[in-house]
């Protein structure tokens, strides 16, 4: 029970202060808020504003429980002590028909029902996909090291993390489920908006409907009660557009300082929402068709999002990490793990776009979640734009839409529901018992036994979870039913504290305070990735030699060009070493070389570390212009050059150059002869061996990862040993240098 | 204009990244003798990322989950450590959807050409099939080609390709 109440106690605190934060802005801005629109907006922009604290917490490196206190207390106080806290007195209750007394009563009934199903879910241990694995697990690391540090090894640690600035503190205090429910707030506080801009455009049935339709959702559901981020990444968006249609009836100029805030915390809390920031602009100039309200936009929303650009500079190298990495080369991203990661989020790995439609709608097993099939009535929110309002709607509604194809997950429709559903009700609003019917189709349709009935497969609530979350059952055993769980506790209990651990796909990194380095999730993880690849899989090892031979001379500088355009996208060009030879001698070589390469030029000591298991690898499409460069320092006598290198780059043509006496480059020989290869050392040990080198002593290895059976059918022949296996996974340590022995016993 | 020109030079400025310095060469590492034995086995399962590169015939491109079809006789081409103490290795499916067209099959499982085994399944289902090879039909350094042929297959008339059986894994075990 007392980590049922810290929980709850974390998130309303942060809830609070986001609140009195949001009222004290609101106040100073004097936004005209009404009574029901206060405890959303305000909330939404305390929310920003909160954010930009906790951040400049962390960037001091001060992130301790006390000050993360205080940074909630403060405005709290501020705002009880100016008063601003209170809400607008409101209106007297209209007069109601008994048609109204009904559908009122249904739309409270089904939406306390809800409320209470999504209260148990987000109050219970979270264990979401994202939420308990990189969400949450840089949360609980920047903890650990009191401030932001550098996660080379995590490439989602260079999104904007707007909203888990606000998890943070409800971490702090109430630990995983704390977030959750911050996450939950922002949930209520959309509906409650989207419940307010009905009522100002005197639709208010239309904006209770349209406000459930989102939040019935059953992805909004599983979403808005984890520790996630697209349902506040909605709210923002929603605010954003709120705000907006203030400031148009009100044409006050303190409004766009708080549409520029909360703009630019759309960019921060999700890249995806920062598409409310463009409307906001457009609107605003088209609007007022001057540039002096647009640049105030454009100001303050630079003052939420440049801390999150300065960020990725200043640690990734890249402004807008992890994105355009081919643009800012950096060494923490490649180009290659981009593409291919852009490439599988437009598409998931259906064939085509048609596919997704039953996906979203009622099957949600590859996209993850469903929107349920009463949302099959969307389109007829196009006769919505018949009215202002609607059509207003209507466009944030189809940007968003439009940003959804760079990620086609069901939760990235998430931002655009609150428009398109308020567009829809508008539309059915008056045709109101079709709306009624309705909204009590999608309730029925999206409970969820109904859910997993028609769905089985998507990712969506299965239940109510009272006991859960009021810890009547303990953490350990409501997560118990989790594999991945224990995965992590194997690791947090045999990996000592500081230990790194490469594994092949994602842990629950919120339940251990190891580093996990993730395979895919990093340019240094790819790399050791590799390494333990080239142990074993025949197309990666070193096979093959690409000999230049040439009449002997002396050389100061050479490079190897590759020549070829690529078709293969996939194909990059890899060299596992460079020897240079003299009558058949290789060339020692001498400290005073200087190695170059392009692209990817961090990596080139891998091609002259006289290691088979370590390769130096374009990480994008080969394409002419790829370079190796080798300036000796001084003259030497050199008639051949070797490339040690592996079949997975056939269609890779290569030209061996000269720098002449002018800084011109001359060919030397302009193609290669194949001879084969075969290496007579222990690849698998020479690849633990780098491991330990670059300070990861420990592998975890999943039954079903790929080569799992490489690693288990013989562990000493990498020089490993096995020191658990539980629940379809086994950790193996790397035995320390020279005790090959140890681990063969 | 001037506030698109300095935004414009800004992010140009971003793109000049920080190209770090040449490098020299790093500590040279030292050679590890060969730990033996190596686990000589190599099966090959229809799901690894390089399946393909040692596809020779019958085995289709897409990869439907952890599996593949296969047309009348699916070889691959392998190379173990080793010739010792070898099995030939082999886990399919017997589909439903085919054996309604083809009734019992007889499938022969082939190293290098050699008849291994000649099994007769008599209902569709899922099956794995082990049996050793004799050393001196795998030589070492060399690929070896592994098949498994079956009798009858599904032809559609509309489709221009052959359903044998559905394939998950083949290759050599130990």
């Amino acid at each position: 029970m007392k980590d049922a109440l810290a929980a709850l106690f974390g998130a309303a605190f942060t809830v609070a202060a986001c609140y009195a934060l949001g009222s004290v802005a609101a106040a100073r801005l004097r936004l005209p808020l009404r009574r029901q629109e206060k405890f959303p907006l305000a909330f939404l922009l305390g929310a920003a504003c909160l954010h930009l604290a906790i951040f400049a917490i962390l960037a001091l490196k001060i992130a301790y429980t006390p000050v993360l206190i205080a940074a909630l207390a403060i405005p709290i106080v501020w705002a009880a002590w100016t008063g601003d806290w209170r809400l607008p007195p409101g209106k007297g209750a209209p007069s109601r028909s008994l048609f109204d007394w009904a559908v009122l009563l249904l739309f409270g009934g089904i939406a306390l029902w809800y409320t209470v199903l999504y209260l148990s879910n987000a109050w219970a241990p979270e264990f979401s996909p994202d939420g308990s694995g990189y969400h949450l697990g840089l949360v609980a690391r920047y903890l650990r090291a009191h401030g932001f540090e550098r996660v080379e090894t995590n490439f989602y640690s260079s999104l904007s993390e707007g909203v888990e600035m606000l998890f943070l503190p409800a971490f702090a205090i109430g630990k995983h489920s704390a977030a959750a429910l911050v996450h939950f707030a922002f949930l209520i506080a959309l509906a409650l908006a989207m419940l307010a801009y009905g009522k100002r455009i005197e639709k208010p049935w239309a904006g209770a409907a349209g406000a459930l339709l989102v939040y019935l959702t059953p992805v909004v559901g599983i979403d808005g009660t984890s520790a996630y981020n697209d349902v506040a990444a909605a709210g923002i968006a929603f605010g954003v557009f709120y705000l907006l249609e203030l400031w148009e009836l009100q044409q006050e100029p303190r409004i766009l300082i708080a549409i520029g805030l909360l703009a630019g915390y759309s960019y921060a809390a999700k890249y995806t929402a920062a598409v409310i920031a463009i409307y906001a602009l457009g609107l605003v100039a088209w609007k007022a068709r001057r540039l002096k309200p647009v640049i105030a936009v454009a100001a303050c929303a630079a003052l939420m999002a440049l801390p999150w650009v300065i960020k990725n500079w200043i640690y990734f190298q890249n402004p807008i990490a992890p994105f355009a990495n081919g643009i800012f080369r950096n060494p923490y991203i490649t180009p290659d793990f981009e593409r291919g990661w852009t490439s599988y989020l437009a598409n998931y790995g259906l064939k085509t776009r048609w596919e997704l439609i039953p996906e979203v709608m009622w099957r949600g097993s590859i996209t993850a979640g469903i929107l349920g099939v009463a949302l099959f009535a969307l389109p007829l929110g196009f006769l919505a734009l018949r009215w202002r309002p609607g059509r207003r709607l209507l466009i944030p509604g189809a940007l968003f839409l439009a940003a959804y194809f760079g990620n086609v997950g069901t939760r990235f429709l998430i931002p655009s529901l609150p428009f398109l559903t308020l567009a829809l009700a508008l539309a059915l609003e008056p045709l109101l018992p079709v709306l009624v019917l309705l909204v009590a189709f999608h309730a029925w349709l999206s409970w969820p036994p109904q859910v997993r009935r028609h769905s089985p497969d998507a990712w969506t609530l299965q239940h109510a979870q009272f006991r859960a979350a009021l810890r009547r059952v303990s953490q350990d055993q409501f997560l118990s039913r989790f594999w991945e769980y224990h995965q992590a506790h194997m690791i947090e209990k045999y990996v000592p504290e500081g230990g790194r651990v490469l594994a092949f796909g994602n842990l629950p990194d919120a339940y251990t305070s190891r580093e996990i380095i993730v395979s895919f999730q990093g340019a240094l993880n790819t790399r050791l990735a590799d390494m333990m690849n080239i142990g074993w899989a025949e197309s990666f090892q070193p096979t093959r030699v690409l000999v230049f031979s040439f009449p002997e001379r002396g050389l100061r500088r050479v490079r190897i060009l590759q020549t070829a355009r690529v078709s293969n996208v996939e194909e990059q060009w890899s060299v596992h070493e460079v020897r240079f030879a003299h009558a058949k001698q290789e060339l020692p070589r001498r400290g005073e070389w200087r190695l170059r390469a392009f692209p990817n030029p961090w990596d080139v000591q891998m091609a002259f570390d006289n290691s088979e298991a370590t390769r130096w690898r374009s990480y994008e499409n080969a394409r002419p212009g790829m370079y190796i460069d080798v300036d000796f320092g001084r003259e030497e006598i050199v008639d051949q050059v070797r490339l040690e290198t592996s079949q997975d780059d056939p269609d890779v043509r290569l030209r061996l150059e000269a720098m002449d006496e002018h800084g011109n480059w001359t060919t030397l020989a302009d193609h290669a002869k194949v001879e084969p290869m075969k290496y007579d050392g222990s690849l698998r040990l020479a690849a633990t061996h780098e491991l330990h080198l670059r300070g990861v002593d420990y592998v975890f290895v999943r039954d079903s990862d790929w080569g799992a059976s490489e690693y288990s059918g013989l562990p000493q022949s990498w020089g490993l040993k096995r020191i658990a296996h539980d629940w379809g996974a086994t950790l193996y340590r790397i035995a320390p240098e020279g005790s090959i022995e140890e681990s063969k016993r | 204009m001037k506030w698109i020109a300095i935004a414009g030079a800004a992010l140009a400025l971003c793109g000049c990244q920080n190209m770090p310095e040449p490098y020299a060469p790093p500590v040279q590492r030292q050679r590890f003798e060969n730990f033996q034995p190596y686990r000589v086995n190599r099966v090959l399962n229809m799901a690894d990322p390089d399946a393909r590169d040692h596809f020779v015939q019958d085995i289709a491109d897409k990869l439907e989950g952890t599996w593949r079809w296969t047309a009348q006789r699916p070889t691959v081409s392998l190379t173990p450590a080793s010739n010792q103490h070898l099995l030939y290795s082999i886990e399919f499916t017997i589909p439903k959807v085919t054996f309604q067209e083809t009734g019992p099959v007889t499938i022969s499982f082939y190293v290098n050409d050699h008849l291994l085994e000649r099994k007769f399944y008599p209902e569709a289902g899922h099956y794995v099939f082990e049996k050793p090879v004799p050393p001196e039909w795998v030589p070492l350094d060399k690929p070896s080609i592994l098949a498994a042929e079956i009798d009858k297959v599904l032809a559609p008339k509309d489709e221009d390709r052959k359903y044998g059986f559905v394939l998950v894994k083949l290759g050599f075990a130990e």
